[in-house]
């Protein structure tokens, strides 16, 4: 553990031996295509299916009514406080909504088939956005009984007192900070082949899942099939990041025209409909309020925010989190108090708001206290660096009660930030900046630096529908001393099969070659709630070393007998065990395992094989010190990130390689949320970004280069010290880009700019100064 | 998306002509670029399937055309709506219709049209520029099926 080993599953993606969900076909498989609402907000009047059912091929065309007949028209949504529509009934509520599902012999007349299904619409005026929304002139849900759009309200803090620190500042700064609607985009869309095996009566879901425990619970609860007669595999994913968390509507069609049927039914998505009808991210409208003493000392944070949910609340979410864990709002600085509310609405547009590389919510929270922390620095005329250093928690007040609820585990935050300023040339840096200015032009350094909380997650307080957050692993060591390891997550590209053999060879003495990882078969694996929100390292890996530890002290045993020797008498030392003081007279893990098998002990069960349950006590709070260095050209508005440094603190570190790429995959997508990204609806609740042409993935030509580097502040309390990285970066940089543009603005007296930072909005905003 | 287009076209022909020309389902579909088939449904009404290239999306679309002649014979309004591939278009126009002192006959005409689905992500100017080929062709075939010389030529 600790190596660069190479992954050991990259062989087998860069030759194309990968198997996705795309690859698997079945004898007499049949294809579901779907058939979208081109309205936002409107009745149905009538579905025809004649012109559907008259072409050579078709088999079905189902409607939300036919769905309805086996009480299949609408599903819980995961938190289980909403149910959304399977098919439309009724009425659709957002554009693209599936509105009947064309079963037939080919992918190809499957499609063209669903082109023919005629549905009549009476169009309605459509809510687009939650400030709209909470005027309730329009009532989106008739299926609700409450007739308003107002979904919850949450709040954590203490209001009176943070308003009253508030009042009593120096100095404040508001400012309505937007982090707009964007999407996971995996590059793989979602789908499912449903094979319901008449003989067996057994269904079996070959499914892009990023929990595929949890959807056989689902599939279970809402079908009523008993959950043993339910197989689910998830094979090799494309890429999840949050958006193969939810169940979506194709599913649910696919596997319901199986289990009419008695066929295979498949259905893969297209670019289209992964963008319009999946779960997006984001699409929360924050009002940042930060009190300060004139020096520049943190007196209060308040943060009130309307969220645009969609159609319906579908958002990924542990059930008493509604708003997740956007509690992390005070981030990595020490406010003596703090509030925060969220009211959540109901709008004409996709639902979702999952926790794309985040954990959610955590990313919403970082981008306002990192972008309010810079805004006051502005204020202050204080240095951003300064400011941070100023108000960051310090080393020995972990473990951190927020003022929010969390207790922060461990960090040294200071640390991590003077070195990135150093790495970064900081002071270099400024000098330029000023020198740069002197001649017009627009240079900018933004810094960033977040604090999450991952790992949901403690029993006491995660559950999804009831199912606490606990993760498992299980791991049976074979008679020559190679293993295999199945653990309750599902890797999409985290490089699981690596990392999980190192952290079980750390544990066991075992060549991290030979221990085969296993996971997204229900039927083989152990339950666990499966991989978003950076849990897996912090859930599974935990369970994956406490199973390992199982296996060492059954081994323990075994070399006692094997070495003549009181079990007392036996330790591991230097991945043996020997005989205390006597390193000469020592075994190795594979010796042991040979006689588990051959030579057991006497008052021992053969074999050597354990599964662990890990409930952690507590989240992890990985964190980061972000640099950004731009240029603006005040003409074009065109920015190019010129230098961009990581420094990620994650604990302990099971594979430097595997975190070093995890790193430069979510600056990526920061970078691309930050300046390309946006689901963006127009008036009429028309999605204007329903395409790669239309949302844009950076190439390797628009993305910058990429500096990184670590510090460690092991977790305490988990048992190798990992607190989780693959969502730091996707968190942490918007923040970075954003500060660093408004940095370069504002000599220019911009302040302000919401993403995503196109060439256009810093255009109109250099350009609106200028003639100002 | 919505879109609002309007302009004045003359065309040299009388208003009695130019009247009965334009209230006659045929005429019109004859008129409109890229139809591949129309149908008369009724001396008010027609579908046609039109052959529809606005940035990526591209296929058949399929009209419901309804002509709307007011009393007097001094207006004509007409809706049209259909789509195809998920979108959705609806457009309402309409046309005053005086008499030149020439013997010419001008149309002060103003349409609003509504899309939703693909069509409405291509852009404003993409669908800007398509549209007004659609309006400036068709009136270029109304005035050419009824100028002095197309009215000399034999049926």
């Amino acid at each position: 553990m600790g190596h660069s080993m190479k992954r050991k599953e990259d062989p087998r993606f860069i030759r194309g031996h990968g198997r996705y969900l795309d690859d698997f076909t079945l004898p007499g498989m049949v294809w579901m295509s779907l058939v979208h609402s081109p309205y936002p907000h409107a009745r149905i009047v009538k579905i025809d299916k004649t012109a559907a059912l008259a072409v050579p091929g078709v088999i079905a065309v189902l409607t939300g009514e036919d769905l309805a007949a086996h009480n299949l028209a609408w599903v819980p949504t995961f938190h289980g406080y909403d149910k959304q529509m399977v098919l439309a009934v009724g009425k659709v509520l957002y554009q693209y909504q599936e509105v009947a599902g064309v079963i037939a012999s080919s992918r190809e007349i499957a499609q063209d088939a669903a082109e023919l299904v005629d549905v009549e619409y009476e169009p309605l005026d459509p809510v687009t956005n939650p400030f709209q929304s909470r005027e309730d002139k329009i009532i989106l849900r008739d299926d609700r009984e409450n007739k308003t759009n107002h979904i919850y309200h949450w709040e954590v803090g203490k209001r009176e007192e943070t308003d009253a620190a508030l009042a009593a500042s120096d100095v404040t700064i508001k400012e309505r900070i937007v982090f707009q609607r964007c999407h996971p985009a995996p590059l793989e869309p979602c789908g499912i082949l449903a094979d319901m095996n008449p003989a067996t009566g057994r269904l079996t879901l070959w499914l892009t899942s990023q929990a595929p425990h949890a959807h056989r619970t689902v599939v279970s609860l809402v079908t009523g099939i008993p959950e043993d007669k339910i197989h689910i595999i998830s094979p090799d994913i494309g890429g999840g990041f949050g958006n193969k968390v939810p169940v979506y509507p194709g599913y649910v069609v696919s596997a319901a025209a199986s289990v009419v049927l008695g066929i295979p039914v498949k259905w893969v998505e297209t670019r289209t409909e992964n963008l319009t009808t999946t779960g997006f991210a984001r699409d929360y409208h924050m009002d940042v309020e930060i009190g300060a003493t004139k020096d520049g000392r943190v007196t209060a944070l308040k943060v009130a925010t309307a969220a645009d949910h969609g159609a319906f609340d579908a958002a990924a979410d542990p059930t008493k989190y509604p708003a997740g864990l956007f509690g992390i709002v005070t981030g990595s600085y020490d406010f003596p108090t703090a509030f925060t509310e969220l009211d959540a609405y109901f709008t004409n547009k996709a639902p979702g708001g999952v926790a794309y590389r985040c954990s959610f919510r955590v990313t919403e929270a970082s981008f306002a206290i990192e972008r309010g922390m810079e805004l006051l620095a502005r204020k202050l005329n204080m240095d951003p660096s300064e400011l941070r250093l100023k108000n960051f928690v310090k080393k020995e007040q972990f473990p951190y009660p927020s003022p929010l609820g969390f207790v922060y585990d461990s960090g040294d935050y200071h640390m991590t930030l003077r070195k990135a300023l150093d790495m970064i040339g900081y002071d270099d840096l400024r000098k330029e900046q000023a020198e740069k200015r002197e001649r017009g032009e627009l240079m900018g350094i933004g810094i960033s630096t977040f604090t999450e909380a991952v790992g949901a997650g403690p029993s006491k307080h995660f559950d999804i529908m009831g199912i606490k957050m606990f993760d498992s692993a299980e791991i049976r060591v074979h008679p020559t001393g190679s293993a295999i390891l199945r653990a309750g997550t599902k890797s999409q590209g985290q490089g699981h099969e690596t990392t999980w053999a190192q952290i079980a060879a750390e544990e066991l003495g075992l060549d991290p070659q030979n221990i085969m990882v296993e996971e997204g078969d229900t039927d083989t694996a152990p339950y666990g709630l499966g991989t978003y929100a950076s849990r897996s390292t912090p859930v599974a890996g935990a369970a994956i070393a406490m199973a390992s530890r199982k296996i060492r002290e059954k081994a323990r045993k075994i070399a006692a007998h094997l070495l003549e020797a009181a079990v007392d008498d036996v330790e591991w030392a230097n991945y043996k065990f020997q005989v205390k003081g006597q390193p000469d007279n020592a075994l190795t893990m594979q010796q042991i395992a040979f006689a588990a098998y051959t030579n057991p002990a006497p008052d021992s069960e053969p074999g050597l094989e354990a599964t662990f349950y890990y409930d952690p006590p507590n989240l992890t709070f990985p964190y980061g010190a972000y640099i950004a260095v731009v240029d603006v050209d005040r003409e074009t508005g065109a920015v190019k990130v010129r230098r961009f440094l990581a420094i990620d603190d994650c604990g302990t570190v099971i594979n430097p390689m595997v975190v070093e790429g995890q790193i430069h995959g979510g600056l990526t997508e920061g970078f691309a949320i930050a300046f390309m990204q946006e689901i963006a609806y127009d008036e009429q609740g028309n999605n204007l970004n329903t395409n790669f042409t239309d949302y844009l993935v950076p190439t390797s030509l628009e993305t910058p280069h990429w500096e990184t580097s670590s510090t460690c502040t092991p977790s305490p309390h988990h048992p190798i010290g990992a607190k989780g990285v693959g969502e730091s970066p996707n968190v942490g940089s918007p923040a970075a880009f954003v500060n660093a543009v408004m940095d370069a603005l504002s000599p220019l007296g911009v302040t302000h700019i919401d993403m995503p930072l196109t060439r256009e909005k810093v255009w109109r905003a250099c350009r609106q100064a200028t003639t100002a | 998306m919505n879109l609002e287009y309007s302009g004045t076209e003359n065309i040299p022909a009388s208003k009695d002509a130019v009247w009965s020309f334009i209230t006659d389902p045929a005429n019109i579909a004859a008129c409109m670029p890229d139809v591949l088939e129309s149908t008369v449904v009724d001396p008010r009404t027609f579908d046609a399937v039109v052959q529809v290239a606005v940035g990526p999306v591209r296929g058949k679309f399929k009209f419901h055309v309804v002509l709307d002649p007011q009393p007097g014979g001094d207006r004509l309004n007409m809706k049209i709506g259909g789509g195809g591939f998920g979108s959705v278009v609806d457009l309402t126009a309409g046309a005053d219709i005086r008499s030149e002192s020439d013997g010419s006959t001008t149309l002060d005409w103003k349409g609003s049209a509504s899309m939703r689905g693909p069509v409405a992500t291509v852009g404003g100017r993409v669908i800007d520029a398509q549209a007004k080929r659609v309006i400036s062709t068709t009136f270029a075939n109304v005035k050419a099926r009824l100028s002095p010389a197309a009215a000399a030529k034999p049926a």
